[in-house]
């Protein structure tokens, strides 16, 4: 569908110009998306590994964890783990990937003591298969981080993917076509007015010359 | 203080009847083969502990009623016992742990929703208020000794473990203390077979978590019968010589057995329930006196790993772990 305009030569040259524009666009637009989809699949493939990595840990943790609650009181448990032995300062900035600012972790973890271990436990009240789990998931924790900066990336990039593509198509489906035929409207009755403005003009001199 | 034996008998009579209602084989296989948790507590139901049921409203609650059965058999043993202190002594470690959530909280800044434990031999108020006002006049010297070297320690170096350490080895000197002015060679025997074991235990994990001798030294607890300097000597060398080295002891077996699986499966399950079915035994073994201080001990031991036990089952079935994982790891039964 054509767009309704006055067909006159100004909204022609105005309409020509947006085209131009508009295809420029398209291309620039479409250079975009590729670009964000190379990088896209490229974070995908990184998070994919990353996840199954920090999966594979963390079900290990948690089942060996599981077991650590079955053997003691969970009093004995929240007692055990409720003082923390690590500290982790985060610091969050942001990373510009095609406009698209993902955020960058950075982070560091520093032990409340010194000469201190990751255990916050005495081996009484404990048993030993909590210290597997816990080393595991202090193992963990970096790639954890990791895991969410990454993440993260990925799900802005697929947003970003998804509005592009969307103003890519609208323009390649929609608004080219839309103005190529508005143009070929207005050309047409451009031309229409010209073919009458030369008929009227062959009829007068007609009329002229009978009346001589 | 030893107590005439013949003050014992009515308390062993009673003991004799309760132990028969203690959880055989079969009743625990009953709770390992329902279909669901729920039918699970519903074996629990039937038992003794069906009497703390209305304070739970659901599977997730069951540690509510194994703790108020366990502090419900030990009033009633200190009630009916001529040394009730004696058997306080089986609930000493609900106060350490008290207090060491107390400590914590305090150096935390925290209040409300402690994870406490019913007391044991000291009223938790006694606690509170020497750990609030850093003042343990009023708690026994053992106390005042480790709770005074974590004010001091804990001002250099904010290590929890340290609040751990110090407090599981007043636990265990207390323990004996009472128990030799008692009078009870047996408890002291018990308690030390308890440091024994847990020693092995700490000595594995201390030497997995690749710490320095000073700290296996202050991780270690005094007083068993095997000597600390076992220990320090071997963390340097492979596991093959401590199993050497305690070949002839009292626990050869379990070392070798238990030692032998933290080495291949690098986890100390077997090694745990080893040691605990270790004091079981030992304790069943001397449950035979008719007047005498040794079928109570024993009767509580018994109740707590039938807690453990229960713990295991609910635990397991609550998160559908497989019935074998669970039979596994099940401590032999007192009976």
């Amino acid at each position: 569908m054509e767009i309704r305009v006055n067909p006159t030569r100004m909204e022609l040259n105005r309409l020509k110009t947006r085209l131009t524009m508009a295809r420029r666009g398209h291309k620039l637009l479409k250079d975009k998306r590729d670009e964000l989809i190379r990088q896209f699949v490229i974070l995908v493939r990184e998070n994919k590994e990353l996840r199954e990595q920090t999966e594979k840990a963390l079900s290990g943790a948690f089942a060996r964890f599981l077991l650590a609650r079955a053997a003691m009181p969970i009093e004995s448990l929240e007692n055990a783990l409720m003082y923390p032995t690590r500290r982790l300062s985060l610091k969050v900035t942001r990373e510009n990937i095609m406009s698209v600012y993902a955020p960058k972790f950075e982070w560091e973890e520093t032990a409340v003591t010194e000469e201190g271990g990751i255990y916050p436990y005495g081996f009484v009240d404990t048993s030993a298969e909590l210290d597997s789990s816990i080393e595991t998931i202090s193992r963990v924790m970096s790639q954890l981080m990791e895991l969410a900066e990454v993440e993260k990336a990925t799900q802005l990039l697929a947003v970003e993917i998804e509005k592009t593509r969307r103003r890519v198509n609208a323009l390649e489906y929609v608004l080219i076509p839309q103005m190529e035929e508005t143009i070929r409207y207005i050309t047409m009755k451009l031309e229409e007015n010209e073919r009458g403005a030369l008929v009227r003009l062959m009829k007068i001199k007609d009329v002229v010359r009978a009346s001589r | 203080m030893a107590v005439s034996k013949n003050k014992y008998a009515y308390a062993v009579g009673r003991v004799r009847v309760l132990e028969t209602r203690l959880f055989d084989y079969g009743r625990l296989d009953r709770m390992l083969e329902a279909a669901t948790a729920e039918e699970s507590l519903k074996v629990l139901a039937e038992s003794s502990y069906g009497n703390h049921f209305a304070e739970a409203t659901g599977v997730h609650d069951f540690e509510i009623i194994l703790s108020k059965e366990m502090a419900y058999v030990i009033a009633e043993f200190e009630k009916m016992s001529p040394q009730p202190e004696m058997v306080a002594l089986m609930a000493l470690n609900q106060d350490f742990h008290n207090l060491k959530v107390l400590f914590k909280c305090k150096y935390l800044g925290r209040q409300g929703e402690e994870p406490l434990l019913p007391p044991g031999m000291i009223p938790l108020k006694r606690l509170r208020s020497g750990v609030e006002e850093e003042n343990f006049r009023d708690l026994p010297p053992v106390i005042r000794r480790a709770a005074e070297n974590i004010l001091m320690e804990f001002a250099l170096s904010p290590d929890p473990q340290l609040i751990e350490l110090h407090l599981d080895r007043a636990l265990f000197e207390m323990k004996l203390a009472v128990a030799r002015e008692g009078g009870s060679v047996f408890l002291v025997e018990l308690f030390q077979r308890e440091i024994d074991l847990l020693n092995i235990n700490t000595f594995l994990r201390v030497k997995k978590m690749g710490r320095s001798k000073e700290f296996l030294q202050l991780a270690l607890l005094p007083g068993g019968l095997l000597e600390e300097a076992l220990f320090l000597n071997l963390l340097g060398e492979g596991l093959e010589g401590l199993i050497d080295r305690l070949a002839n002891s009292p626990y050869g077996e379990i070392a070798a057995e238990g030692i032998r699986g933290w080495m291949e499966e690098g986890s100390a399950i077997r090694l745990e329930k080893l040691a605990d079915d270790y004091i079981t035994g030992y304790l069943r073994q001397r449950k035979s006196p008719p007047f005498g201080l040794e079928p109570l001990i024993g009767y509580l031991w018994g109740k707590q790993i039938e807690i453990k036990n229960i713990r295991l089952i609910l635990v397991g079935k609550i998160n559908g772990l497989p019935v074998e994982a669970i039979r596994e790891r099940l401590r032999h039964v007192y009976l």
